[in-house]
């Protein structure tokens, strides 16, 4: 899963509330539709956060990646 | 705008009369005290960051739609029908209102500022012109409500990652479910933040007092608050009430967030208790149930705003830092008047896109905190933290900004082995 | 100019009675109507009893005095005036054996206490020049200085105008008269409109006329609705 292609990594290890969710949000928007974001998370919580923002706010997580206590979200920008 | 939205906003502001409403807008004489209690107008010295200034971009609207004044004539009361610009006009006084509630503690009256700038936040949901970021976040908090079965398997995966690290750098004290999650009959059902650094400390600490808890699968942060938008807002904290009945806890304890602890706190007859986490650790150290060694340096406190003056935890993180520290410097001679961090009402919440609103706004905080000399600045609130943290470095305080949690968890001495039973 | 003074003497009294007793019922009413929703906190930390610390604050101003020392002597000043002058009023309908604690004639204060509000309500006039309080005020904040001015200077003057015109032909027996006759709903005006300064007299009631209905229709429900919101504050 590593191995998947990806146009833009985000950082979010570490961060306050809710930033890992802004970022993403954002960061999503910088690449074009149907481009791939990894982000990268220490966050017990953005496990939960994730999916259920990638649900409301129309994106697809294509898979996750765990490695180090670290979790990576390959998400597709769907619209 | 269209006849018919204004129509709707017109009706959506009548939902907001309540008795106390009413009251808050009727009463202002429009005196000017509350100008200096605000940070943002002590700060940036421009009237529209005046409280009685914001309330009145409010209350120009009521006047038009509402009162016998403003409708014979409104040019007494400068009465305004809601239009495009007055969208605008309530956007900026209502998300640079950090709720903080000073001004309150200035005015002859009371008038709550933050109520009135609700009505303004309730008209920008009804308008679809709310800060993007912040229902972007309530509706992500609506739908792990909805569907928290879907999600608890990657929460509940993520938490076992944390178990592992807590079980390896703290062998003997985590025991063997460090982290509970789901205990049917535990006594205290902690809602944490989504962040590891608002699970382990407190996890550590409640390891050490002997607490039967459980840890929410929901985060404590309430952003259907933040947006103003009151329907959210009891979906998101349904989601922690109905977790608290399943589970038939004694107490909720909300972790360092000081609007989760304002909105939670305002439950009325629910079956348990509403706590901060602050007030817990309290009780800990006076019941004797944690052992607390004293920490090297200077230290001063920032009371959160909605824990504080709104929220009457005032004694406890001083009785905590008793224990902690020798020397303790007060930030501001009475703790009522203590100036908002500048990060409340879904500022923070908002990133960088409020971040140098935040930094200017807040220079009274910078120097406040630069004032009291300590090392370290403790706070109870991620929002303060976050947004002290933010001044820290833009106003190059050289501070160390700490959670009160981290630093009794970093304190906690090992228990008497026979206490531990 | 008869039928100027017997309109503003006679009708117009009783209009301004008639809107501020309904008016104000109506506002209470109205509040009183209103759903009650959850209230928000209360500022902490709380003393006990609530309400007394609350109407000690809306008497007292607390807050005021806090962080506005002058403002404070002003809002006290005029306040304890506008109360002095209202009971020296009620002097004027009749006379009260409980005020007359301290044996005085009419006007406890020798027009003192009238120069006093003026002073007041100059300085809150100057306050509203100048920002950031000018920034804050609308047209209704200067429109009521002005008419309690008005009231304040005819009023005053009729106490000093004793000595520059005809004292002897009206004073307190010509007030009373007219008074009386008013709450008797038999106006009789006589009195009150054949003496040299009776035209202060007319310019006095014509403003208090004004003010009287335009309270409940403005900011002057802060003197019933800063109990209510003190309360809140307490919790």
């Amino acid at each position: 899963m590593s191995t998947m292609a990806f146009d833009k990594e985000l950082d979010l290890r570490n961060l306050p509330c809710p930033m890992p969710v802004v970022k993403i949000s954002k960061g999503i928007k910088e690449v074009a539709v149907g481009g791939v974001v990894k982000a990268v998370t220490t966050d017990p919580g953005a496990l939960t956060d994730f999916p259920a923002w990638a649900k409301t706010s129309g994106n697809q997580i294509l898979g996750t990646d765990e490695a180090g206590g670290e979790v990576s979200f390959f998400i597709k920008r769907m619209k | 705008m269209e006849a018919q939205l204004k129509n709707d906003l017109v009706n959506v502001f009548k939902s907001k009369l309540s008795s106390q409403m009413l009251l808050n807008l009727d009463t202002c004489s429009r005196c000017g005290l509350c100008t200096e209690a605000c940070h943002a107008y002590a700060s940036i010295p421009l009237v529209k960051y005046a409280p009685a200034y914001r309330a009145e971009v409010v209350r120009r609207i009521y006047k038009r739609s509402f009162t016998a004044q403003g409708k014979f004539a409104p040019v007494m009361g400068e009465a305004k029908e809601i239009t495009d610009a007055a969208l605008m006009e309530l956007k900026e006084a209502a998300f640079s209102c950090t709720g903080c509630r000073r001004c309150m503690v200035y005015c002859p009256f009371g008038i709550d500022t933050q109520q009135i700038m609700s009505i303004a936040k309730l008209l920008l949901v009804a308008a679809q012109a709310e800060p993007e970021t912040l229902s972007m976040l309530a509706d992500m908090s609506v739908s792990k409500g909805e569907n928290i079965d879907a999600f608890k398997e990657g929460f509940l995966s993520g938490i076992k990652r944390l178990e592992d690290q807590m079980i390896q750098t703290w062998r003997d004290e985590a025991g063997e479910d460090p982290i509970p999650t789901d205990v049917v009959g535990a006594d205290l059902l902690y809602v944490a933040l989504a962040g590891a650094h608002s699970i382990i400390p407190s996890a550590r600490i409640f390891n050490a007092a002997g607490e039967k808890w459980s840890l929410s699968f929901f985060e404590a942060v309430n952003f259907g608050a933040f947006v103003g938008d009151p329907t959210k807002t009891k979906l998101i904290l349904d989601r922690i009430v109905n977790e608290a009945k399943r589970l038939r806890v004694k107490e909720v304890c909300i972790c360092e967030c000081g609007t989760a602890v304002r909105v939670a706190k305002q439950l009325k007859g629910a079956p348990f208790k509403v706590v901060s986490l602050t007030e817990v650790h309290a009780r800990y150290i006076r019941q004797g149930r944690i052992r607390l060694k004293k920490l090297p340096g200077s230290y001063t406190y920032h009371d959160p705003c909605q824990i504080a003056r709104n929220g009457g935890v005032y004694d406890e993180p001083r009785y905590i830092l008793s224990h902690l520290v020798n020397d303790f410097r007060e930030m501001s001679p009475d703790p009522k008047y203590n100036w908002c961090c500048g990060g409340g009402g879904g500022l923070v919440a908002m990133g960088d896109e409020t971040l140098d609103f935040r930094m200017q706004s807040a220079k009274v905080k910078a120097d406040q905190v630069r004032g009291s000399g300590a090392d370290v600045v403790v706070t109870a609130c991620e929002n303060c933290h976050t947004q002290l943290s933010d001044l820290n470095k833009h106003y190059g305080l050289g501070k160390e900004v700490r959670f009160l949690s981290s630093l009794v968890a970093d304190a906690l001495l090992p228990e008497p082995q026979e206490a531990r039973g | 100019m008869a039928t100027l003074y017997y309109l503003i003497l006679v009708p117009m009294v009783y209009l301004a009675v008639a809107v501020f007793v309904l008016g104000t019922i109506w506002r209470i009413g109205r509040l009183l109507a209103a759903p009650s929703a959850p209230p928000p906190p209360p500022i902490y930390p709380l003393r006990k009893p609530a309400w007394l610390f609350a109407v000690g604050d809306a008497l007292l101003l607390p807050t005021v005095l806090r962080h506005n020392f002058r403002l404070w002597l002003a809002l006290a000043l005029f306040h304890l005036g506008l109360l002095a002058l209202l009971l020296g009023h009620l002097e004027l309908i009749a006379e009260f054996k409980i005020l007359q604690v301290v044996p005085h004639g009419i006007f406890l204060g020798h027009g003192f206490v009238g120069l006093a509000v003026i002073l007041c309500l100059i300085y809150f006039l100057c306050r509203r020049m100048v920002s950031p309080t000018k920034e804050l005020s609308v047209p209704e904040d200067y429109l009521l200085l002005v008419l309690f001015l008005f009231t304040a200077l005819f009023g005053a003057q009729m106490d000093w105008a004793r000595t520059w015109y005809d004292y002897s032909s009206m004073g307190v027996d010509e007030y009373r008269a007219y008074l009386s006759s008013l709450i008797a709903l038999k106006p009789n005006i006589e009195g009150v409109t054949s003496a040299g300064h009776s035209f202060m007299l007319v310019g006095h009631i014509f403003f208090a006329n004004l003010l009287i209905m335009a309270f409940p229709f403005t900011k002057l429900m802060h003197a019933i609705f800063t109990f209510a919101m003190n309360k809140f504050r307490r919790g």
